[in-house]
């Protein structure tokens, strides 16, 4: 459980692009935070850069009152888990390995490198894996399983870690609907559960609404919409996808199912 | 507007038609460099066509070999395998620890990364033959000297060959690891070597054949194995010892690269 | 080992992996008398290695260039003659030893044996063979060059006709084309931005192969690096290594760029 604070955080990339225009927010411990917004808002940048994975150009980023910065990189990723979209899996190890990464952090003796691990990895992991329901896959390769069963895989890694916060970037694009909503309900039942903090960037509109405790709005690295998913009516919608839908409103619907 | 598109199509077009107009100029440039190769060397042509006849003759020394010294034969191939053997996990050990310094998406610093990739280019550059000769005269005699100089050769080979490989991996998974706070190595070792592993262990073998067959020369320079033992016979023109040791080495080779291709088709 | 195990069912290492660890330890305490390595050595072996290295922080012998220059020239000039009579003689050898294109299977067979065995040596062997036959130069280096890079090439024409699908073959077939004309067209153009590639590394082994051919008289730089090492001239030998490693490091760095240019499409081999 973690607040996350964010204060005027500016991203600018080498090649001069600015992804974040100077944007606060501060995140509820143990709260269900979404982030919506077209192609090259500036989501992913956010994202990674709660856990260290992009530097900031300017501000600051808090996790539980710790700074994200050099000195304090490895215990901010210790404690803020990521998912990704595409997984990030090493498809040539078991599942049971690719969730014990997930405790490297913590472990750093020679032995970590030699793969062995104390007990209580295995059990911190088994659980991990009875929690996303994928007991029975435990020495299965990563690559043998569905797109699915991976990101429960992840999410499970994630879980080892026991983290404070998981930082969810688009973690339901690679998936099919079902598989979406167990992925959308599992990091929701986990968030209510366990009062890990979970901010997940998304691109439907609807599981937005269903799965969130607040929805954050973003355009051209500015926050455009801050609010609960009832507060998210279909004209915020429209106008946060605003420049793909500007032509022929009636067709926004059919916009947003292709964004 | 469209005229000048018009002309831009013309030098296209222009542009296609020419390298297949190039080709005879390309031919007869190369031919006259040969030429002037074969002036240079002082190598004349007809003369090996005239020594055809006396090459028939000069094998045919080689029909009867002689195996009387065939103790002393196996176990200059057996040092020859241990030499190739001891170079290869010595290159092992030298390229996995530098492979991962010098693969662009893993190395900690771009600094390292060059450095250790030039190091890599070194090592590789010398051949070991060369390299042989220079450890013979700084440690001696004997087969150390031949290990070192496998060692160092192939291992920059493997480096090169393994920081490639790991270059390939999806960045996303070395980007998973560090996200969990893993250090350097146990990125290396949980996302790199994993995810090459059957690459890892194809270079290897390819290197271990490589290796024997560099082995079996090696004596040549005083550096242990056969490869001493046949310069000797060739040099005392016996043909008929000459003959037996290269047949011995062949079947080594041979069996050596039956085996590591089978075990390459068993990996897929 | 009660507390930390592996993450495998039943805590072990991987099966495959411990017995090839175990069976290279076994190996490597069985061979190391027979290669002369002992403790002893090791920790006394670094001192002659550091005065070698002493003396080759000599200021280079600069009267040597020019022979230096004439010598590294025939050393390239003994690559590219060999590489091109080897490229001449592969194709049709490589024609002849691939399975959908050779003749009659049995041509096919000896064919491929025949390459095997010109594989199975290495050039430094050959020369030796070669320079007892024709006499010292470069010859008898060309000659064993050649050899073995037909040994190689022909193998690679041959596997890359083969793996150039039946289809481009029955394409040009069926236009009631011959046998000979089937290669031309339907395989050759498939498999030649390949073989450009495989070109480029064989013209860099052979670089490297040529360096060492004067070891046994048989021309090129290798000789005055083994005369040399014999008068104790550092100023020479590290002359010659460091023009060696230069060559080399030029031609890797520029088969690297064509063969990336290659692969990219940028530069269409095929005309
Ligand atoms: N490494 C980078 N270098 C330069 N520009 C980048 C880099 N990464 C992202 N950008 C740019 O920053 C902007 C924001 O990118 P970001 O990935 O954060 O968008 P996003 O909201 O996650 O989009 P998507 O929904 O497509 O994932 C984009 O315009 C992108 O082109
Ligand atoms: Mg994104």
């Amino acid at each position: 459980m973690a607040s996350i604070k964010i204060n005027s955080l500016a991203k600018t990339y080498d090649n001069g692009f600015q992804a974040l225009q100077c944007l606060s927010l501060d995140i509820d411990p143990g709260s269900f935070t979404v982030i919506l917004g077209p192609s090259g808002a500036g989501k992913s940048t956010l994202l990674r850069t709660i856990n260290g994975l992009e530097t900031a150009t300017s501000g600051t980023v808090c996790v539980s009152n710790l700074q994200v910065n050099k000195q304090n990189l490895k215990s901010i990723r210790e404690h803020v888990a990521m998912v990704f979209q595409q997984f990030n899996l090493v498809s040539r190890l078991s599942v049971m390995t690719n969730v014990l990464t997930g405790r490297l952090a913590k472990r750093h003796s020679l032995l970590s490198l030699l793969y062995l691990f104390p007990k209580e990895d295995y059990a911190i992991a088994l659980k991990a894996l009875e929690r996303v329901g994928l007991e029975e896959k435990v020495w299965h390769r990563a690559d043998k399983l569905s797109g699915g069963q991976q990101q429960r895989v992840g999410i499970a890694r994630a879980l080892a870690q026991e983290p404070l916060a998981i930082i969810a970037d688009e973690p339901v694009a690679s998936l099919d609907p079902r598989s979406s909503k167990e992925v959308l309900t599992l990091l929701r039942d986990i968030c209510r559960e366990m009062n890990i903090t979970v901010v997940a960037s998304l691109h439907q509109v609807d599981f937005a609404r269903e799965y969130a405790d607040r929805i954050i709005g973003m355009n051209a690295g500015r926050i455009v919409f801050d609010g609960p998913p009832s507060a998210f009516t279909s004209s915020q919608e429209i106008s946060l996808y605003q420049h793909e839908t500007m032509e022929v409103k009636e067709d926004a619907k059919m916009a947003l199912a292709y964004a | 507007m469209v005229k000048s598109m018009l002309s831009a199509n013309h030098a296209m077009a222009g542009l296609e038609g020419r390298p297949r107009n190039l080709f005879p100029v390309w031919l007869s440039l190369i031919l006259i460099v040969l030429w002037r190769i074969t002036v240079d060397l002082d190598i004349d042509f007809s003369t090996l066509a005239y020594g055809v006849s006396d090459m028939g003759e000069y094998f045919s020394r080689y029909r009867t070999p002689d195996f009387s010294r065939i103790s002393t034969y196996l176990e200059l191939i057996l040092q020859t395998l241990a030499t190739a053997f001891w170079g290869t996990v010595f290159a092992l050990i030298v390229s996995v620890v530098l492979a991962p310094l010098a693969a662009r998406n893993l190395s900690p610093h771009p600094l390292i990364y060059r450095l250790s990739r030039e190091m890599l280019n070194f090592m590789r550059a010398m051949p070991d033959l060369l390299l042989a000769l220079l450890f013979v005269a700084a440690i001696g005699l004997g087969p150390l000297a031949g290990i070192i100089a496998l060692s160092i050769h192939t291992a920059g080979f493997l480096g090169k060959f393994f920081a490639e490989s790991l270059e390939r991996v999806d960045g996303g998974v070395y980007e998973a690891l560090e996200a969990v706070g893993a250090g350097f190595l146990q990125t290396v070792m949980f996302a790199g070597w994993p995810s090459i592993n059957r690459e890892f262990v194809g270079y290897t073998l390819y290197i271990m054949d490589r290796n024997v067959r560099a082995a079996s020369v090696l004596g040549l320079v005083g550096a242990g194995g056969i490869g001493l033992e046949l310069n000797e016979a060739l040099a005392l023109f016996r043909y008929d010892r000459a003959s037996a040791i290269m047949i011995l080495i062949i079947t080594v080779i041979i069996v050596i690269d039956h085996l590591s291709s089978y075990l390459r088709k068993k990996l897929n | 080992m009660q507390k930390w195990h592996w993450p495998t069912p039943n805590g072990l290492p991987p099966f495959h992996i411990s017995i090839v660890v175990i069976c290279s330890i076994l190996l490597l305490a069985l061979s190391a008398s027979m290669v002369e390595i002992s403790y002893n050595r090791i920790v006394n072996g670094w001192r002659p290695m550091v005065d070698f290295l002493g003396h080759l922080l000599v200021t280079p012998d600069w009267s040597y260039l020019g022979q230096l220059g004439a010598k590294m020239l025939e050393t390239v000039e003994m690559t590219v003659l060999a590489t091109a009579i080897a490229t001449i003689v592969s194709v049709p050898v490589g024609i002849l030893a691939a399975e959908n294109a050779s003749p009659h299977p049995f041509v096919y067979r000896i064919m491929r044996e025949v390459l095997s065995f010109a594989r199975a040596l290495p050039e430094l062997v050959w020369a030796l063979v070669f320079v007892s036959a024709v006499g010292l130069g470069p010859l008898p280096g060309v000659m064993a060059l050649a050899f073995v890079t037909v040994g190689f090439m022909a193998k690679f024409i041959a596997e890359s006709i083969e793996v150039v699908g039946k289809g481009a073959v029955e394409g040009i077939q069926s236009t009631g084309g011959g046998r000979l004309q089937t290669i031309m067209f339907a395989i050759m153009p498939q498999a030649l931005p390949d073989f450009a590639g495989t070109l480029l590394y064989i013209l860099d082994h052979n670089l490297r192969a040529a360096a060492i051919l004067g070891l046994v008289g048989a021309g090129g730089i290798g000789y005055d690096m083994v005369i040399s090492m014999r008068m104790f001239e550092y100023d020479r030998i590290i002359m010659i290594a460091i023009s060696i490693y230069l060559i080399v490091t030029l031609l890797d760095r520029l088969s690297d760029k064509l063969r990336k240019r290659i692969i990219h499409g940028k530069v269409n081999v095929i005309r």
